[in-house]
This record gives C-alpha cells, sequence and structure tokens, in this order.
C-alpha cells in the first residue's frame, strides 16, 4: 500500500535501476514498465500520454503507475492502494531533486557510476510499506555521503576515510545523525565566512489573443536561498511591500504564525540552499478573497504577419522591446508549422531603436538554419518546430524574422500561437523589496554577508 | 556451499577480489558486485563471499552488503540464515545509523528464521533513544505485523506503537502513525475482524490532539500520514469539527502539493460537521487559491489538480467563479491536461464570462490536434445548452466552424447542432440549409445520423427533405447501425409530416430494413413502424412525433451520493478517477479485485454492452407501443414472439423490469440510442457478470445509492460526462437472452405484418 517503488527507464524504455519492491511480486515493476511502454508507442506525442496509468492484473493487486519525464530518463512510481497521485508525483519530483545534488547531471550515465549511492537513496527515501522517509537534502546528507564529498575524503584521508564514517560524516554529525532538535537543520555547522543570499525568482505566464490583448496572465515566484550560516542562526526576513505576495507557500522552517500575524518570515534556516517560499504575485489588497490577474505589462510586442497560401506560407514577425531600463536575454520564440512543412527560408535581422550597433541581416537559401550571431534561426523537423532565438535584445530595440515555408502535398496547418521564452535579469514584476534582514544568534556573534537579488522569466504564448 | 563459480570470468574474478586482504579492494568488488546485479547478471553464486564482507566499520560497505543481502533474500532463504548474528549485533552497535540499518534490514528480508529472531532487538530498539532508530523501529513493527500478526500482538508491539504516539520527535510520530494505520488497514481488509481487534487504530480524542500537535512540527510526508489519520476521525460536534479545520487549514501553505490536497480532504471531510456559515464560506474561499497554485506545477500535478479542482466544484461551483481566464488551455499543454481545463471552463461558464469563453473555444476549434478540436467543439454545445442567453452567439460561432469546410470540424459541429436543436425547437431553422449543404461531407456514423435526425424533425420545413432522406435510403444497408436507425425514424416522421409526396420512400425503406438488415434492433424497430403505421396512423403520430423532454447540461458528472463519497476522498487516486475506491483498487472495503474497469479500457469490451442497451431501448419503446396498439389483438403474433413479444417475458425479471421503467418515460425517443452510441463510450460501469447490465439506459435501483445516472446518461452521453459507476456484486444484470430475439423467429411475422401493409 503506498508508492510500491521507484523506477527509471532510460530513453528506450529500458530499466537503468529500481529500488527494491520487495514486498511484491517480481514481475509487479515488469507490469508497470511494460504498460508505460506501451501506452508510449500508442501516443502520438509520448507528452500527451496520461500521468496516471492504471495496471489491471488478473492475479494480484490492480495498481496505478505515476509516471514522470526529467530529461532522457523516466521515472515511474507504481501505487497500490487509494494513494493519491499527487503524493507520487510530489515524491519523484523530490527524489530527481535529491538525485541532482548528488550526482550534479541526472542521466543514465551518471546513474550507471553511481548505482551504490542510487541505492542507498532509494532504501532511505522510499520504505518497503510505501512511505516516504528522509527527503531532507541536511539530514540525507548525514546518511548517504554524496559522491563527490567521498572522493574528496578518500584522497585527503586516504585508508583512514572508515574511522571517519563510523564516527560520522561531516562537522554536523558529531552527536549522531536525527539528534538535530530541527529536523531540517543539522547540528554543529560552521563556517569562516558567514553568508546568506535571497533570490527572488519570477516566472511570467501569459496568453496573447490575435488582437494583442492581453487574456490571462500570471506570474508565480519564489525566494530561492543559500545559507552559510554557523551555529543555530535565527534569521527574520521583513517587506517593505508584502501586500504583493498572495497564496504564499512556505518551507516548514519558517514559523507561520508570526507570518500570517506581521508579514515577517522569520526561521532558522536548513545549511545550504533551500527554496524559501512559493507565492502569487497579485497587485490586489490582501483582504479582496480572490486575486484578479496583476495587469503585468508584457515586456514585449510582436506583430506576427503570417500569410497562408495552399501548399505554404510566408510570415513577417517583428518582435519590439518595451522595457526601457532592462534587456530581454535568451529570448526563444518557437512556431510550430504543422506536418509536411519544409523549405524554409528565413531571414533574421535587428530593426531599429535601443543602442549599439546593428547586426547585418543575413540569409541562406540552403540549410536549415542561419543567422548571425546574435540572432538566429532553426527548424526542428521532427517536432516541426521553427526556432527563432536572441541572446540579447537591447531595452527598446526591435527585431524580425522573416521568411517563407512550403508544405509537401496538403494544406498548411500550422499553429496559431507563437511561444516566446526569455530572461530578465536583475528584474522582478512584482518589485517586491526585502526591507531589513536580522539574523541573531545566540551564541556566536557574527556579521553574516547578505545579499538580494531578482531574476525574471517568462513564456508568452502569443496568438495570430 | 555447493554454488561455486568457475574458476574463471567475471563471476570469479569478483570473488577472488571479495577476499582480498586489501579493504579498498573488497569495497570496490562489492560495488561491482552490485552494478553486475542491477544489470540483470547472476551474481548469487557469490553469496559466502560478499556474506564474509559482512563484519565491517565501513557503513557503506555494510549497506552495500546488506542490498546484496536483501536482493538474494527471497531465492537462497538458507544462507541468509548466516548473516543472522551479525544483524542481531549490529542491532546493539553504538551507531544509531548501524542500529537502524539491522532493524531495517531484517524487517525487510521476510524470511521465516530471520523474524524469530527479530523481536528481542525490536523490542530495543522501539525504545531506542536516537529517533531515528525509533522511527525505523516503528516502521518495522508493521512489516513484521504483515508477516506475522501475532509475533506483534503477543510482544506488546502494538502497546509500544501507541504509547509512541505521544514521542516527544514529531518525526517518531509521524511514522508510528503511518505503522499503525497500515496495521488498521492490513486487519480490515482480513475478513473475520472483530470490532475490538488491537490491531485497528481508532482515532480517539486524546490521539487526535496528539496528531494535531505534531502535525505543524514533522517534514512533509510525515503531515500526509497525519492528515489521513486525522481524515479518518470522526469528530463529537461542531465545536470539534470547527477545531479540526482551524488547527489544518494553515496547511494549505505548505509548498508540497500532497500536504495541500490532504488537507482539504481533511477540510471536506469535517466542514460537514460545521454549523456556523461564515467559517464554512472562510474555509472555501482559502481552498481555492492553493489549487490554482498548483496549476503553475508540471503537466502531471497540473492534471491531478485539475481532476480534483473538477470535483469541488461540483460540490461548491462558487469557489473559483471569477477564475476561468486561469483554465485558458495554451496549445503546448498536454492533452490530458487541456481537455480537463475544458471541462472546467464549461463548468465556470456564465453570462458574465460566455463571450470569452467562446472566443477561446473558437480558437481551440482551429488547432491541430483533433481529439482536442472535436472536444472544443462539443464544449461550445454544451455552452448554448448550459446558457440560454449564449446559444445564439454559439450557433453563430458553429456556423463560422462549418464555414471552415475542414471534414471533422463540420462533422463534430453538425453533432453539436443536434443537440441544441433538442434544447431549443424549432428557433434556429433557418441554419439548416447550410447544414445540408454540408450532406457529402460526411463520413462519421453519429455526424450523418445527427444530421439525418435534424432532417426528419424539420421534414416539413425543408422542401426537398425526401431527395435528401433518398440518398441514405439508397445506401442504408451499407450504413452503420445508428445511421439506420436515424433513416428508418426520420423517414417514417417525413411520411407522418408529408404523407402524399413520401409514402414511396417509406415503404422502400420499410422494406429494406426488414428484409435485407441484419442488425436486429433496426428490424424490430421497423416492424414497430410498420405495424404502427399500418394500423393507426394517429397513434404512429402520437408516438413517433411526439413532444420530447428538453435535455439540460449535468451540473454534476457523477451522482450526488458518489460525490458525497470522493469529495471524502479528495487527494487519492479515487478523485482522480472520479470513481469509488473499490471499482479499480481489488483490495479494500469489498475486496472484489475481480471488478476491475477503468475509462480507457473500455472501448473494447463496451460495444456489447451498447448493442445490448440499444436493444433493451427498442423492447422498451416496443413496449409503450403495445399500450397504444392493444397489439395482442392482432393475429400476426400467434404464440411467436416477435421484438414486441418479448417484452412480456421481459417485464418478469425485476432487473429488466426497472430497465424498462427507466427508459419508457420516453416513448421511442431515437435520440437516446444515438446518444448512447459511441460518444458515450468512457462510462464504465464495472460488470461482473458480463456484457449485459446497461450503462446508458441506466437501472435506477440496482446501483442503489451510488447510481442515480438513471434515465439522464442516455442523452448526456455525448456530452461527455464520464461513466456511470457500479458496485460490483450488488449489480444483478439483466440476462443476456432477454435482449436479442432470435432472428429466425422473425420470418414468418414479417409475411404476415407485410400483408397487414
Amino acid at each position: 500500500m503506498g508508492l510500491d517503488g521507484i523506477i527509471i527507464l532510460d530513453n528506450n524504455g529500458r530499466p537503468i535501476i529500481q529500488s527494491g519492491f520487495r514486498s511484491s511480486t517480481t514481475v509487479y515493476p515488469l507490469l508497470h514498465i511494460d504498460a508505460v511502454n506501451n501506452a508510449l508507442e500508442k501516443a502520438e506525442r509520448p507528452a500527451d500520454v496520461d500521468p496516471v496509468l492504471y495496471i489491471p492484473n488478473t492475479t494480484d493487486v490492480s495498481s496505478a503507475c505515476c509516471h514522470v519525464q526529467a530529461g532522457d530518463l523516466r521515472f515511474l512510481c507504481p501505487v497500490s492502494g487509494d494513494v493519491d497521485p499527487l503524493l507520487a508525483f510530489a515524491f519523484l519530483q523530490t527524489f530527481i531533486d535529491i538525485l541532482r545534488e548528488y550526482l550534479g547531471t541526472v542521466s543514465a550515465a551518471t546513474l550507471r557510476d553511481n548505482f551504490d549511492i542510487v541505492y542507498q537513496l532509494f532504501e532511505e527515501t522510499l520504505d518497503v510499506g510505501g512511505h516516504p522517509l528522509t527527503t531532507y537534502p541536511n539530514a540525507l546528507r548525514d546518511i548517504v555521503i554524496p559522491p563527490s564529498l567521498m572522493n574528496k575524503l578518500l584522497s585527503v584521508t586516504g585508508t583512514n576515510f572508515n574511522s571517519t564514517i563510523n564516527s560520522g560524516f561531516g562537522a554536523g554529525a558529531a552527536a549522531g545523525p536525527f539528534s538535530s532538535p530541527i529536523p531540517w537543520r543539522k547540528t554543529g555547522v560552521r563556517y569562516n565566512n558567514n553568508e546568506i543570499y535571497f533570490d527572488i525568482v519570477e516566472h511570467l505566464k501569459a496568453i496573447v489573443n490575435k488582437n494583442g490583448v492581453t487574456l490571462s496572465s500570471n506570474v508565480h515566484g519564489k525566494i530561492e536561498a543559500n545559507a552559510k550560516l554557523s551555529g543555530t542562526p535565527d534569521c527574520s526576513l521583513s517587506f517593505t511591500n508584502p501586500q504583493v505576495l498572495y497564496d504564499c507557500a512556505l518551507h516548514p522552517c519558517i514559523r507561520l504564525l508570526r507570518w500570517n500575524r506581521d508579514k515577517v518570515l522569520s526561521f532558522v534556516p536548513p545549511d545550504g540552499r533551500f527554496t524559501l517560499m512559493d507565492y502569487t504575485y497579485s497587485s490586489q489588497s490582501p483582504n479582496s478573497p480572490l486575486p484578479t490577474s496583476p495587469n503585468v505589462a508584457l515586456p514585449f510586442v510582436i506583430k506576427p504577419n503570417i500569410e497562408l497560401e495552399d501548399s505554404g506560407g510566408s510570415f513577417d514577425v517583428t518582435l519590439t522591446s518595451r522595457y526601457s531600463t532592462h534587456a530581454l536575454e535568451n529570448v526563444v520564440a518557437e512556431l510550430h508549422l504543422g506536418q509536411g512543412a519544409g523549405g524554409i527560408r528565413c531571414s533574421v535581422s535587428r530593426g531599429s531603436g535601443g543602442g549599439g550597433f546593428i547586426n547585418a541581416a543575413e540569409s541562406r537559401n540552403s540549410g536549415s538554419s542561419g543567422g548571425s550571431n546574435r540572432a538566429s534561426w532553426s527548424f526542428d523537423a521532427q517536432r516541426m518546430i521553427l526556432r527563432w532565438e536572441i541572446q540579447i535584445v537591447p531595452p527598446s530595440s526591435s527585431w524580425s524574422l522573416h521568411g517563407s515555408f512550403v508544405t509537401a502535398n496538403r494544406a498548411p496547418r500550422p499553429s496559431h500561437a507563437i511561444r516566446v521564452c526569455f530572461d530578465i535579469s536583475s528584474h522582478t514584476y512584482s518589485a517586491l523589496k526585502v526591507g531589513q534582514l536580522k539574523v541573531t544568534n545566540a551564541k556566536e556573534n557574527y556579521k553574516p554577508y547578505k545579499g538580494v537579488r531578482g531574476r525574471s522569466s517568462g513564456e508568452v504564448e502569443w496568438r495570430w | 556451499m555447493s554454488i561455486r563459480a568457475p574458476r574463471k570470468g567475471e563471476n570469479y574474478e569478483l570473488s577472488v577480489d571479495l577476499n582480498s586482504e586489501y579493504r579498498e579492494k573488497r569495497k570496490d568488488a562489492i560495488k561491482r558486485v552490485i552494478a553486475s546485479m542491477t544489470v540483470g547478471k547472476d551474481v548469487s553464486g557469490l553469496f559466502p563471499d560478499v556474506l564474509k564482507n559482512m563484519q565491517t566499520d565501513d557503513l557503506e560497505q555494510k549497506k552495500l552488503v546488506y542490498l546484496y543481502l536483501m536482493n538474494y533474500a527471497k531465492t537462497q532463504p538458507e544462507l541468509v540464515i548466516l548473516a543472522v548474528n551479525t544483524f542481531v549485533k549490529d542491532s546493539d552497535d553504538p551507531n544509531p545509523l548501524v542500529r537502524a540499518l539491522a532493524i531495517r534490514t531484517m524487517g525487510v528480508l521476510r524470511a521465516e528464521k530471520i523474524i524469530d529472531y527479530l523481536c528481542d532487538p525490536l523490542q530495543k530498539c522501539l525504545r531506542d533513544e536516537n529517533p531515528y532508530v525509533r522511527k525505523t523501529a516503528a516502521l518495522c513493527v508493521a512489516k513484521l505485523y504483515d508477516l506475522k500478526p501475532e509475533l506483534v500482538i503477543d510482544n506488546g508491539f502494538l502497546e509500544q506503537l501507541h504509547e509512541m504516539i505521544a514521542d516527544s520527535n514529531p518525526m517518531v510520530v509521524a511514522n508510528t502513525v503511518a505503522a499503525l494505520t497500515d496495521i488498521h488497514t492490513a486487519a480490515t481488509s482480513q475478513s473475520s475482524l472483530s470490532p475490538d481487534d488491537p490491531a485497528l487504530f481508532p482515532i480517539s480524542a486524546s490521539i487526535l490532539t496528539k496528531l494535531l500537535i505534531a502535525l505543524n512540527e514533522c517534514s512533509e510526508w510525515g503531515r500526509v500520514a497525519i492528515l489521513n489519520a486525522l481524515a479518518r476521525y470522526v469528530a463529537k460536534d461542531d465545536k470539534e469539527s470547527e477545531h479540526i479545520c482551524e488547527r489544518v487549514v494553515p496547511q494549505f501553505q505548505h509548498v508540497n502539493g500532497s500536504v495541500v490536497l490532504a488537507a482539504v480532504k481533511v477540510i471536506m471531510i469535517h466542514m460537514r460537521g460545521v454549523r456556523r456559515d461564515d467559517l464554512i464560506k472562510q474555509l472555501v474561499r482559502k481552498m481555492a487559491p492553493p489549487l490554482v497554485t498548483l496549476l503553475s506545477s508540471p503537466p502531471e500535478v497540473q492534471w491531478v489538480a485539475l481532476r480534483n479542482i473538477n470535483l469541488l466544484l461540483q460540490k461548491r461551483p462558487d469557489i473559483l467563479s471569477n477564475e476561468m481566464r486561469v483554465f485558458f488551455c495554451k496549445y503546448n499543454d498536454p492533452l490530458y491536461v487541456k481537455v480537463e481545463k475544458l471541462d472546467i471552463m464549461v463548468r465556470l461558464a456564465g453570462e458574465n464570462n460566455v463571450d470569452a469563453l467562446l472566443s477561446e473555444l473558437k480558437e481551440y476549434a482551429s488547432e491541430v490536434d483533433v481529439d482536442f478540436v472535436r472536444k472544443s467543439i462539443k464544449a461550445i454545445g454544451q455552452t448554448a445548452i448550459k446558457i440560454d442567453a449564449a446559444a445564439e452567439r454559439c450557433v453563430h460561432v458553429l456556423l463560422e466552424l462549418i464555414d471552415t469546410r475542414v471534414s471533422y470540424v463540420v462533422q463534430e459541429a453538425v453533432v453539436v447542432m443536434k443537440d441544441i436543436f433538442r434544447k431549443y425547437p424549432s428557433t434556429y431553422e433557418g441554419i439548416i440549409p447550410t447544414l445540408c449543404a454540408n450532406l457529402d461531407e460526411l463520413d462519421e456514423p453519429e455526424a450523418k445520423a445527427s444530421l439525418i435526425w435534424i432532417i426528419g424533425e424539420y421534414a416539413n420545413k425543408i422542401d426537398n427533405a425526401d431527395e435528401l432522406l433518398g440518398i441514405f435510403v439508397d445506401t442504408f444497408v451499407e450504413e452503420s447501425y445508428p445511421v439506420q436507425l436515424q433513416t428508418l425514424t426520420a423517414v417514417v416522421k417525413l411520411f407522418l409530416k408529408k404523407p402524399d409526396s413520401s409514402q414511396g420512400i417509406v415503404q422502400r425503406i420499410l422494406n429494406t430494413a426488414t428484409k435485407d438488415c441484419d442488425s436486429p434492433d433496426v428490424r424490430d424497430r421497423a416492424y414497430i413502424y410498420w405495424r404502427l403505421l399500418s394500423t393507426d396512423p394517429g397513434a404512429a403520430k402520437a408516438v413517433v412525433l411526439a413532444q420530447r423532454p428538453p435535455i439540460s447540461i449535468p451540473r454534476t458528472t457523477v451522482p450526488p451520493a458518489l460525490l458525497e463519497e470522493l469529495l471524502g476522498e479528495v487527494s487519492s487516486l479515487a478523485s482522480v478517477y472520479h470513481k469509488p475506491e473499490e471499482t479499480f483498487v481489488g483490495r479494500g472495503r469489498v475486496g472484489a479485485d475481480s471488478v476491475v474497469q477503468r475509462k480507457t479500457d473500455a472501448d473494447g469490451p463496451s460495444d456489447d454492452r451498447f448493442s445490448a442497451q440499444k436493444a433493451l431501448q427498442t423492447v422498451a419503446a416496443g413496449q409503450q407501443a403495445e399500450n397504444l396498439l392493444d397489439f395482442d389483438d392482432t393475429p400476426a403474433v400467434e404464440g411467436r414472439p416477435s421484438g414486441l413479444a418479448a417484452t412480456e417475458v421481459l417485464s418478469h425479471t425485476p432487473a429488466a423490469a426497472n430497465l424498462l421503467a427507466g427508459t419508457s418515460s420516453n416513448p421511442l425517443d431515437d435520440l437516446v440510442s444515438i446518444f448512447g452510441a459511441p460518444a458515450a463510450a468512457p462510462a464504465t460501469p464495472a460488470t461482473p457478470a458480463g456484457p449485459s447490465a446497461g450503462g446508458g439506459g441506466g437501472p435506477h435501483d440496482v446501483f442503489g445509492g451510488l447510481g442515480g445516472m438513471g434515465m439522464g446518461m442516455g442523452s448526456l452521453g455525448s456530452l461527455g460526462s464520464l461513466g456511470s459507476p457500479a458496485v460490483p456484486g450488488a449489480l444483478s444484470s439483466p440476462s443476456p437472452s432477454v435482449v436479442v430475439p432470435p432472428s429466425q423467429q422473425n420470418q414468418q411475422p414479417q409475411d404476415d405484418l407485410l400483408g397487414l401493409f
């Protein structure tokens, strides 16, 4: 009952490694692997496969398989009994994050190199009875040593390594694991330079209709923290404009009462990186029941001019930055051209406006990509997607993509939307401002270095 | 040690290294053994060599050896015994990690002989000073119960677990609750269970207090376990319900979505006991935002959230009334997310936002994905039926879509138009010519049947109705059954409305349908019409052209009683499938492993079911005709049961009688049979007895408290209802024999009937 285990498949659907499945039959994981592979085979787009597959079983208990894609890998979590599928998904996500922290990149190769680590993580994070166990990275590092740390220990201490292990790892485990009164923080942490950083990261999602009117837009944000503080520091973080924060989801370290009363984040942080809080940006007063989407001005305007003919089409798309101070970075615009599209001819150019030099327009008659060094285009013939990339869009500048395509023996059916993704550094939509950060520490007296940064990204669907 | 590796090859090298005098080499060899095991090589022959490395100071090496042991314990139980001493010794190790590891591994090995050595160390570890060891031991008790319940009871482990609910460490509390819940579940699934079985874990008021305290302290997974236990608590009075709700509400602010959903579940359950309206309002208001926030998560999580939102909206339509925009689809959303969003958007539609909705739906109808386009067009139809004031705008959008002349768009739009004609009779006759102009483009049965229905319904307003229907009469035999049934009915309608000009065509179709058609349903219906027309055209008119009951869009896709049950299971598979738990997990309250059905599996076996259902409806329709015609007097039947006479036999079986009662209020309603056809395919009643149970026509009584889909289902099937649940075992289905009259029986009466005409 519960989460029965984890299976990790490579991009061909073959299992790389799986947890023990000790309370079920040996065919049980195989049934799930087959079911997922069959479903993937049948689906036109792998992304369209239902995330929860029902696995009928004539001899044993029927179950369901929750699965997610992560990079090249697919993670399966078979569940039996009436379990919340969200529990499975939340656990898989947590597990993938843990793997990332341990292995750096999570890929078939890194998994194969670290079977021993992955098995240990299986054992520590998921009980055979189906209950997730320890997933706080701080606590986990005490009981499963990350490979990098182990290598370091090996090289430094040589054969004395084993005695180190037996007395526990790192500085924190001196008093034994899980002896910390604060489950998310290990005891006895010590740094020479005490620092704490906060990143305010906001993501905009919006849909714009063909008249250029924003249909829906919302901004979700989170505060990511990286704490390198000695001892048991007590932080309190306040904002000058907490009213922009709506529907906050808080890290368990935050004292809820204090937040609900004073809108001050008061907490003893875990050691290292963690997400302090998630929120939705709302421009409304906190008393109103639901936020209407705040009118976030989109950072750019697109003038799509796309003409379709009997067997092809031409397009002339202009993107103009609306920002006068911030540059848009890593702008990627994607247009799905529909089945049978090909014969792309394109040119990208930089229009007027903004500072900086103007790149010469460049066009190619053959080949599937081209462009200047700051803007380029390419065509993904497998997914039928035309990609237009601009590394940096300076304030108020304007860019254009001009070209045509043909479709083989049928009328063109491109998607009627251009999807644009972008990043903006040192900027937040909500203009959330940190008022004060106090770090108090009963035992030790140090003045930590404190830093706050803002960063934004966005994904806009612009219909035409 | 009978099994030894041969003196060469990979395993031999490993075996040498495992016995090396250097620890690093040995450890490396163990890692290689584990890697071989993972890629599926047989390294069981190395068992004794690996075992030698078990006694070590190196915790990591110990873990790996244990891992190997666990993997091969099933196949080589006799060897595992060799490890027992080390396990017992390790459970006394000064390092708490080693103690916990030993206990955990012993619990997992599932070997009878190990179990006997487990109890003493477990006893100690349950009282260990280290919380990590205590919580590991708590979970181990649940595993022991699974293998040998009597050991758990005899050793007093249950009492010890109950004491541990008051542990100072919240993590221990959470794991203890999880262990007790597991034991509770295992115990309740047994058949013979006395209410005071010690294994049961009733949540008492004092436990409640402890759980509420631990709730805010422990990890996210611990919170889920505790919240699930809280959901089982039965509150004494409304004060206590209020107290629980107030204490649980802060969990909405947790980052982990599964905690949020588990909290929603507890609130939904305990809110039933709350009497203060202001508190209920406040709770409902607080519930919406975290659910909406889940929509910014990856698509899988969105989907689970959407399914749950869909359920909550059916109970409390007001929670998201201003939030329709959040559910607008993006073209790169996965299909399963889009479909669910669509459903919710229609649910949220009202006069104030219908314009925004329609322009979205029109946008979706121009997308590439055929399935999604069809669903969007269906949604336009649903909107038209739901909001009277918007019907005209919807029709307008549909006409624009028909103008695109994309085949599947036109076909789906025609199907939807039929529903609109049904809901608003005689309002949009002006567009009939446009629809008829697309006659040639239709190649799907449902679309054809829909257009034919429209032509038949408005035969008197369409000048060339006989010509149009003539096209279908010509190809009658090649058409699918739904189209045949519709053509038959439409021609009869035409005849009743314009008797002078259509005598020929009606004769032709009745002839073809009774002689050349191999579907008993079509034949039987033809006979009925034939007899009606020949004996009393007035009665025929009264039946065929009867006023049809209006249709409406269901506010809920699941029956109210089931909805109430599902709301108690928010954050579970049941809430995602919108079906009660026992229909899809074998284990559990009813333990009906055999009843395994799911929406996507339904495509195959459902055909039989639907033909059965159709036949029953035809029969039911026949019974109605009987009253009008005093059928027994006609000489034609002479002891040979034709389709009609068979109804008499039918009405003796109670289940069939229910079916008849369910359908007969709607005489000869041909629509029911169109609607009941493929569109209702997602309906999946679990039918242990085979294909005979009706899904659409719905036996009210048989479904008991859970049923109630009943009559409406037939006509609403095409409006995307999810499915009618069935209680396994409780369903006494009508036996298949009553459904289809054997074909040869029709030969004789046929001649008589022909003579009559």
